[in-house]
């Protein structure tokens, strides 16, 4: 039951994704079309985050780093390269995972606040060199390109510079990353992160390498954050550092959070209603951002798995599955593992 | 099998284990007893890599295992029930069993957990953590059979647990020594140690004290009295 509405919800989202350029025109919302395809990409980005925080429990604030990597590596590519389309999109790709292999492999040493500090301090580090290098990365006003064509055959051309093409360009690969990220999550691998999410000593004692699964999730989240700074770059045409910020991290967290973090669409809903929100307050109350403040607060008390969580959580109550019937009154999980745990050290709050 | 030679461990300038030795040999339940507090549980840390060893070694069938990273020991062979069983409270029953797999369950490898702990079939989709006591038990061994070990090391299995069900857990322990496992039991229950053990160590500020068979050990209360402070 449960399964079929979420199924039935997915199909009719994607249906509106596919329809949406024709859609949105006609009911007089031009411009949205634009807004969905930045919400597409930022969702990417908010996978990014939830596959560290989510599914391994590790809060990275530095996500823009991979995010900038990636999109100056497109820009750079096309315009001091003379790249194509996709070398260069590989290049940006290669640059934001070669990044996330090294940061990752310091950062996973450390836990919670600390990886926390870490990745904070990463993206300062490279969003100050991006500043600086300015024969590079143009400093203050960044790079900007104009675009190749993505596929030339005789006289045809593909490009996006089609708006519709470039909407549909960024819908499937987003669609391919999120269809790569169920596959993760459902594998025994994505098992295993889980483990080193709820507890790793207890992970290393049925033979999980914890260090080896958080510094390839890293690398893995460092490609998502990676691929959304690259689409991004070929949307607007243009990197800058500003990108790079940790503010962007932040933003990519709070979307995290709201939508529901480890599920797997919970980051998409988070982005969509928050540059939705952002899009349509900020005309209005230009201090829009400490409604978005309270609504973080709030979820993190009234909600910590989020909008996913709790869509979940309604679900279960509307149709419940015969075997959650059955076990009905089970004690509070964290009271049980409270006092089954006395004597060896539990991770993380 | 198991071999532990002369171990030494400390916690910070505290030595906790002052040369530990003792012997798991093939199919046998060896108990490792003493008062809260004498190195029981880091004795087992030692052993499964948790806790760094300052001296001393062991090894399993030959091999050193105070080297290697803790999440190798499992790979030898070694399974490991922590004090308080050490599931994971918010997994499924399912997830908790087969997280150490490197690929999905095979059917008779969810055959094998099954026809040993049939209550688990019926939770498989309910968090760990709302299980009872004897069935987080249970689930924590389950879960370390999935992996196959030649030796099975517990650490106070029956803490906590319903009297009426230590005697399930005893018996469950038996068949899966009997089933070719070797194991080395941390306990405080004088009487399962007894019922169950073939060779007894005693502890007592870090070191073995004394070593017998269980038999031996019952017809010896001073030695009981004096190591475990109470009466068998």
């Amino acid at each position: 039951m449960k399964e079929r509405i979420n199924r039935t919800v997915l199909l009719v989202v994607l249906a509106f994704l596919v329809a949406a350029p024709w859609v949105l025109p006609a009911i007089g919302f031009d411009y949205w079309l634009d807004i969905l395809a930045e919400i597409i990409i930022w969702s990417l980005f908010a996978a990014s985050v939830n596959l560290l925080f989510g599914y391994v429990g590790l809060l990275s604030f530095g996500q823009a780093l991979f995010f900038g990597m990636g999109m100056f590596g497109v820009a750079i590519g096309i315009a001091k390269l003379g790249l194509g389309f996709w070398p260069a999109l590989g290049f940006g790709m290669t640059v934001a995972i070669g990044t996330a292999a090294v940061a990752g492999a310091l950062a996973v040493r450390l836990t919670w606040h600390y990886f926390a500090i870490i990745t904070v301090v990463f993206s300062l580090i490279f969003y100050f060199l991006a500043l600086s290098a300015k024969p590079l990365t143009g400093g203050d006003d960044g790079t900007s390109f104009s675009m190749p064509a993505m596929l030339e055959a005789g006289g045809f051309e593909l490009s996006l510079t089609d708006p519709t093409v470039q909407y549909f360009f960024i819908l499937s690969v987003a669609a391919a990353a999120y269809f790569l990220k169920y596959l993760i999550v459902k594998s025994p691998f994505g098992m295993a992160l889980m483990a080193v999410r709820e507890n790793d000593v207890r992970a290393s004692l049925i033979g999980l390498n914890v260090y080896f699964l958080r510094w390839i999730t890293f690398v893995i989240a460092g490609g998502f954050a990676g691929l959304a700074g690259c689409l991004f770059a070929l949307f607007g045409r243009y990197a800058s550092a500003t990108y790079m910020f940790y503010h962007v991290s932040g933003e990519g967290v709070v979307w995290t959070i709201i939508g529901g973090a480890g599920t797997l669409f919970g980051p998409a809903v988070g982005t969509a209603l928050l540059i939705v929100v952002r899009e349509e307050l900020s005309n209005i109350w230009e201090h829009y951002p400490i409604l978005v403040g309270l609504v973080v607060i709030l979820t993190v008390i009234f909600a910590p798995k989020g909008l996913m969580g709790f869509w979940n959580a309604l679900l279960d109550r509307l149709a419940p599955a015969p075997a959650d019937r059955a076990s009905g009154g089970g004690r509070p999980n964290g009271a049980v593992d409270a006092a089954a745990v006395p004597a060896e050290r539990r991770t993380g709050p | 099998m198991l071999e532990v030679r002369d171990l030494h461990s400390s916690y910070g300038k505290v030595e906790v284990l002052r040369g530990v030795s003792l012997d798991v040999g093939d199919g046998e339940i060896v108990g490792l007893l003493g008062r809260n507090g004498v190195g029981k549980t880091t004795t087992l840390k030692a052993i499964m890599g948790l806790v760094r060893t300052s001296a001393g070694r062991a090894t399993f069938d030959g091999v050193d295992l105070t080297g290697i990273a803790a999440h190798k020991v499992p790979g030898r062979g070694i399974g490991y029930v922590p004090q308080g069983r050490g599931i994971f409270p918010n997994l499924t029953v399912e997830e908790n069993l087969f997280l150490g797999l490197r690929s999905d369950p095979s059917a008779p490898q969810r055959a094998a957990v099954f026809d040993r702990f049939p209550q688990l079939q019926q939770r498989l989709s309910q968090k760990g953590g709302t299980l009872s006591g004897g069935e987080q038990q249970q689930l924590a061994i389950a879960r370390c059979l999935v992996m196959q070990p030649k030796l099975l090391i517990l650490d106070e299995p029956t803490e906590g647990i319903m009297p009426i069900l230590i005697k399930k857990i005893r018996s469950e322990i038996r068949k899966i020594n009997n089933s070719g496992v070797s194991i080395l039991l941390v306990e405080q229950n004088l009487i399962t140690a007894f019922k169950i053990c073939s060779v007894i160590y005693l502890m007592e500020k870090g070191s073995i004290v004394h070593r017998s068979s269980a038999a031996e050990l019952k017809s010896r209360p001073d030695v009981i009295h004096r190591y475990l402070g109470m009466a068998a």
